[in-house]
């Protein structure tokens, strides 16, 4: 291993910045509690690190089961040279998953107390068990390539014995999990908006993470390939290209049916805040990807099996923003954005993935073993086009695609204000003072006589204390106003004393204010 | 079987003196939160408020559902319905998820957000006062009987008198009896409940079925859905396994035939007759 001091490259260079700024927010977030490191509130307890770090990184699992069902259970051989890095991605990413808990969670020390402590009814109990239980499975799942790694024969071959036994339960309950992020927000159908709130919402999270999935293993593959020259499987990332379309497609269809159904299909072409986000998301993460890996030449080019990659894991991080943040927005009554501590935490958590999922490529025997030769040349000859390459051709469809979701994100973030705040609000009654004075019968100024050395008569003015901001009468009347049990004044009255004259009576006299003795209703119940 | 306690709140007779937000400090020794208690709103430090709204005083404080929202999203059990009604907090138990403040319904409970270790704070319905047989703090200092505390059931028999008696002066309607599958809080007004400040689009069964829908089925789905891949693993191994075997079986017989052309044909190989159905 060779850690000696270098220079440090550009990226070196960007992942120490993140890694200090994410440190320090650490700090901040353990010393001065959530309050002091988030922009959460009463009104907005879920953030970035829930809607981010926790949605999305469980999803980033996805592709690991997917292609370990696959290989190990549908025996589709050729798939398996990139089972290993799925599964190297799903691990990494309930690792930090697991990270992000410890921030996001009021008392991380007690992350463990749902092992013991059950309620079999809440959704999250079901999300609990299963970051503990797929952790386990994806850790022995991966602890191969280190025992390979450390040449360990007797553990190897135990795991090999449990490999389909761990396969069929990380399945499960991956497929649990992945769905139950999306039955989270079943319980909340008054608060979420109804472009995303759903009684389908854990099968889109499912469906959704599977396209996830795959987008993944094609995006990391060519970053291992670009960092690390490791071989890239083009044909079979190709064919999970295809999964991709029919998983999008899949989703697009239960997303339109389930609009339609509910009636809330007219609402994605509103000008509000949240139909352009949903529209963008849209754009990104579905239509787009969906139309341009459904061409044949693009499927198989590596520009562009890596921007439609790209446009699926935007769009899916899209979705889930707009799920946990943007959709809850105008029923909570704030505004939400993330604070800098906030963000800072999530790059490094970020930033930690890559870093370990690089150590581990490096290190470990996840991709095949490379042969020292550049990428074998397409079996199938492509027929170019002298007036258009591919590259070209992706270059244009996917900026179209990602300009056209930046626009309507954009368009939206310019509805924001007016949508959130067309949102129905309470209305709160400010004190109307000229009101209250015009009905009140205040008592007239009190003249206090002049003492002596005094510069002047002190004069108090009861028409001036009926505004809120100041002490009210009961401050220097509490005789009258003992049934309010003001602090500090004797002891409340019994009920029969309240109408006399030393009470209630005292100014509901009749002259005063309406009589205490005739006017019952105005205080009683009929 | 504990009779189940509740409190009855009726927009026309509160006449906004603020007595029950001083009650329920004082009760739960809470510092004060603002100039004026009309201008303060719920948090760690406050758990009821009035506010005027719609030409009324109104309190809001924690409903205490009768299937409480917040303790079926619970992954510990950290909140609890108890059967004399109170929804009451397990301090202990709570891990900080907040998943109790993003469901509720009414929006509630509320977090100790400056503390290193913060709770969820919320009203308990004076749940030590109704184990000593003692009605809720804010109950009894009421002056008006605008905050009445009594057994729920006794207090919608109450509620339905007032509606007959007053037919036109009270919105026809007990908020509380059916919202959300009915809640240990009810009330009255004579304005519109939205106006109010209470949401009349809440669903009429209990929210915690929407979740446990899905949950139930989790059980059947493990069974299932674990045999059915067991199976297909069966399978598609199997097959492969007919296929190598097939294979070998292939190569044998040829190396077999070419090495002794001469000799007679061996006595069938009945050992993988079996394996040979497949194509």
């Amino acid at each position: 291993m060779k850690w000696s001091i270098r220079r440090p490259g550009f990226w070196r260079l960007v992942f120490l910045v993140i890694l200090g700024a994410g440190l320090y927010s650490t700090i901040v977030r353990f010393t001065g509690g959530l309050g002091a490191s988030t922009a959460l509130s009463d009104a907005f307890p879920w953030g970035l690190w829930v809607g981010f770090d926790v949605l999305c990184g469980v999803a980033l699992a996805a592709g690991g089961f997917t292609l370990s069902a696959v290989v190990y259970i549908f025996n589709i051989e050729r798939f398996r040279p990139i089972v290993r890095p799925t599964i190297l991605t799903a691990f990494l990413g309930y690792l930090l998953v697991i990270v992000a808990l410890l921030f996001d969670l009021g008392r991380p020390y007690r992350i463990w107390h749902p092992l013991v402590m059950w309620n079999p009814h809440s959704v999250m109990f079901e999300v609990a068990w299963c970051v503990m239980l797929y952790t386990t499975v994806l850790a022995l799942e991966f602890s191969p390539m280190v025992f390979e790694r450390l040449r360990l024969e007797r553990p190897l071959r135990i795991l090999h014995a449990l490999t389909v036994p761990l396969v069929i339960l990380g399945v499960i309950l991956s497929t649990l999990h992945q769905s139950s992020l999306g039955s989270l927000y079943l319980i909340v159908p008054e608060k979420l908006h109804p472009l995303w709130y759903s009684p389908l919402l854990p099968i889109f999270f499912f469906i959704s993470a599977i396209a996830l999935g795959c987008a993944m293993t094609i995006f990391e593959s060519f970053l291992s390939y670009r960092a690390f020259r490791k071989r890239l499987e083009i044909a079979l990332l190709a064919d999970l290209g295809k999964v991709i379309v029919v998983a999008l497609a899949v989703y697009l269809v239960l997303k339109v049916q389930d609009l339609a159904g509910r009636g809330a299909l007219a609402q994605a072409f509103e000008p509000t805040y949240e139909a352009r986000m949903f529209l963008a998301e849209m754009t990104l993460g579905v239509i787009g990807p969906m139309l341009l890996l459904s061409v044949r030449r693009i499927r198989t080019d590596h520009f562009g099996l890596f921007v439609s990659a790209l446009l699926v894991v935007l769009g899916f991080i899209m979705n889930r923003l707009n799920v946990s943040i943007t959709g809850m927005e105008a029923s909570s009554g704030v505004s939400y954005f993330p604070s800098w501590t906030e963000l800072s935490v999530t790059f490094m958590i970020v930033a930690l993935g890559f870093a370990l999922f690089g150590l581990a490529v490096k290190y470990l025997p996840i991709f095949p073993e490379m042969e020292r030769e550049v990428a074998p040349p397409p079996a199938v000859a492509v027929l170019r086009r002298p007036w258009m390459g591919t590259t070209p051709l992706v270059l244009t469809l996917g900026g179209i695609f990602f300009v056209g979701a930046l626009g309507l994100a954009y368009s939206g973030l310019l509805h924001r204000e007016r949508t959130l705040a067309s949102w129905p609000r309470l209305e709160e009654e400010e004190p109307n003072i000229a009101e209250g004075l015009e009905r009140l019968n205040i008592p007239p100024d009190v003249t206090f006589p002049q003492g002596e050395g005094s510069l002047g008569p002190v004069t108090f003015r009861h028409a001036s204390h009926i505004d809120w901001e100041r002490p009210d009468c009961t401050v220097c009347h509490r005789e009258p106003f003992r049934i309010l049990k003001i602090k500090g004044s004797a002891p409340s009255p019994p009920a029969r004393d309240w109408h006399d004259a030393r009470h209630c009576g005292r100014c509901h006299d009749g002259k005063t204010s309406f009589s205490a003795h005739e006017e019952c209703t105005a205080c009683h119940q009929p | 079987m504990v009779s189940q306690k509740g409190l009855l709140f009726d927009a026309t007779l509160c006449i906004g003196c603020g007595a029950c937000y001083e009650a329920c400090k004082e009760r739960n020794r809470l510092p004060t939160t603002a100039t004026h208690f009309l201008e303060d709103r719920l948090s760690d430090q406050t758990y009821t408020v009035v506010k005027k709204r719609g030409g009324r005083f109104v309190r809001q404080l924690c409903m205490h559902c009768e299937v409480p929202t917040c303790a079926s999203v619970c992954p510990v059990g950290a909140l609890e319905k108890t059967a004399p009604g109170p929804v009451i907090y397990h301090e202990e138990r709570c891990i900080g998820c907040r998943y109790c403040m993003l469901a509720c319904p009414f929006g509630i409970p509320k977090y100790e957000w400056r503390k290193i270790l913060p709770r969820v704070r919320k009203c308990d319905l004076c749940a030590d006062r109704l184990a000593a047989g003692r009605p809720t703090a804010c109950a009894e200092v009421c002056p008006t009987g605008a905050t009445k505390f009594g057994d729920r059931q006794e207090l919608i028999e109450e509620a339905r008198a007032r509606l007959r008696a007053h037919p036109q002066k009270y919105v026809p309607r007990i908020y509380g009896l059916e919202e959300v599958g009915g809640t240990s809080v009810l009330l009255l007004s004579d304005v519109p409940f939205e106006r109010l400040g209470y949401r009349t689009d809440l669903l009429r069964e209990p929210l915690p079925l929407l979740t446990w829908q899905v949950l139930q089925k989790i059980p059947n789905f493990v069974i299932v859905g674990s045999v059915l891949l067991g199976g297909i693993w069966w399978i598609t191994n199997r097959r492969q396994e007919v296929q190598r075997r097939e294979r070998e079986e292939r190569d044998r017989r040829r190396s077999f035939e070419e090495s002794s052309r001469d000799l007679p044909e061996p006595p069938g190989s009945s050992s993988t007759s079996d394996l040979m159905d497949s194509p």
